[in-house]
């Protein structure tokens, strides 16, 4: 980065009073075309992202979500959040996208996710550190997608950072 | 189903296979596919606003390109878990290259399980991402 850019002067960014605040579970609902055009995207070849018929011979009993589909969940869970008058995850950590990062992301899955499937979706602010004396500043969140019946199909430990400089 | 994770054992490399180069077309239908719409992947003027020389790949279309060096290999069904860090930057133009090794083959809980070393590296040697996986045998 450049001397450009002004850098706040505390440097701290994210909104820490919202420790172990955690955004409204709001309902998402997964859709096959959006399956198939965010697996294309990533160049995926796994014919149970595409065709139906290929996902029931695999014994699926629709179109089955790739791993990293729990990033359209969250940007489906936000949009829903924004359209209810809550915050999402940006808006409540106040992320500011000239600095921002992911740091790390493990995703455990307890299930799988199915176009058809109707999800809740809902994430905590746990923690939030800064290294090199405050020039990076972290955010740690923890997310869960559950379905109503199938239980929690999907945990995600992440954190995402403002650099500066 | 296919299973070759049957007699997998340490030290077994999965097929590595090479994605890009990345490129703003790219960018811009991960952005609508994964609506993650953050400007610095798709506003090159938002970009030099910030101070970057341009705008950068989403972290999580390379996490969702390296899954696949472990999923080509066993089928999506078998993960249980995929973490990754990002260690660099994804440019536009990087050629990046997948390539993942199985380090352990336990038990948990009646389970069989491959832990599976993944990294995702540019065409000059810069590391963009690393993590691992682990794989259920049935």
């Amino acid at each position: 980065m450049t001397d450009a850019v002004a850098v706040p002067k505390n440097r701290g960014l994210f909104d820490r009073s919202v420790l172990g605040c955690a955004t409204k579970p709001v309902e998402v609902e997964v859709e096959r075309g959006r399956i198939r055009f965010f697996a294309g995207v990533l160049g995926e070849s796994e014919p149970a992202y595409f065709d139906v018929a290929a996902a029931r011979e695999q014994g699926y009993p629709d179109l089955l979500a790739p791993p990293s589909y729990f990033m359209v969940l969250e940007a489906l869970a936000n949009e829903e959040l924004r359209r209810q008058g809550h915050p999402g995850v940006y808006e409540l950590l106040q992320c500011d996208f000239r600095f921002l990062l992911h740091g790390d992301e493990t995703y455990t899955y307890l299930g799988q996710v199915f176009a058809g499937d109707r999800l809740t979706f809902s994430t905590t602010v746990v923690d939030f550190f800064e290294k090199k004396g405050g020039a990076m500043e972290f955010a740690t969140l923890t997310s869960t997608v559950a379905h109503s019946e199938r239980g929690v199909l999907i945990t995600a430990n992440r954190t995402l950072l403002h650099r500066f400089g | 189903m296919r299973n070759p994770t049957s007699d997998a054992k340490p030290g077994d490399r999965l097929a590595p296979f090479t994605f890009g180069p990345i490129d703003r077309k790219m960018l811009a239908l991960y952005a609508g596919a994964s609506g993650d719409h953050n400007p610095a992947h798709i506003d090159i003027d938002f970009a030099k606003e910030a101070g970057l020389e341009d705008v950068f790949a989403h972290g999580m279309l390379s996490f969702g390109v390296l899954s696949q060096v472990v999923t080509r290999w066993c089928g999506a069904g078998r993960l249980r878990r995929f973490g990754v860090r990002f260690a660099s930057i994804t440019k536009v133009h990087d050629v990046i290259t997948c390539s993942g090794e199985i380090i352990e083959r336990f038990e948990s809980a009646g389970k069989t399980l491959l832990k599976i070393s993944v990294v995702a590296t540019a065409q000059d040697g810069r590391q963009t991402l690393s993590g691992d996986a682990l794989v259920a045998i049935d």
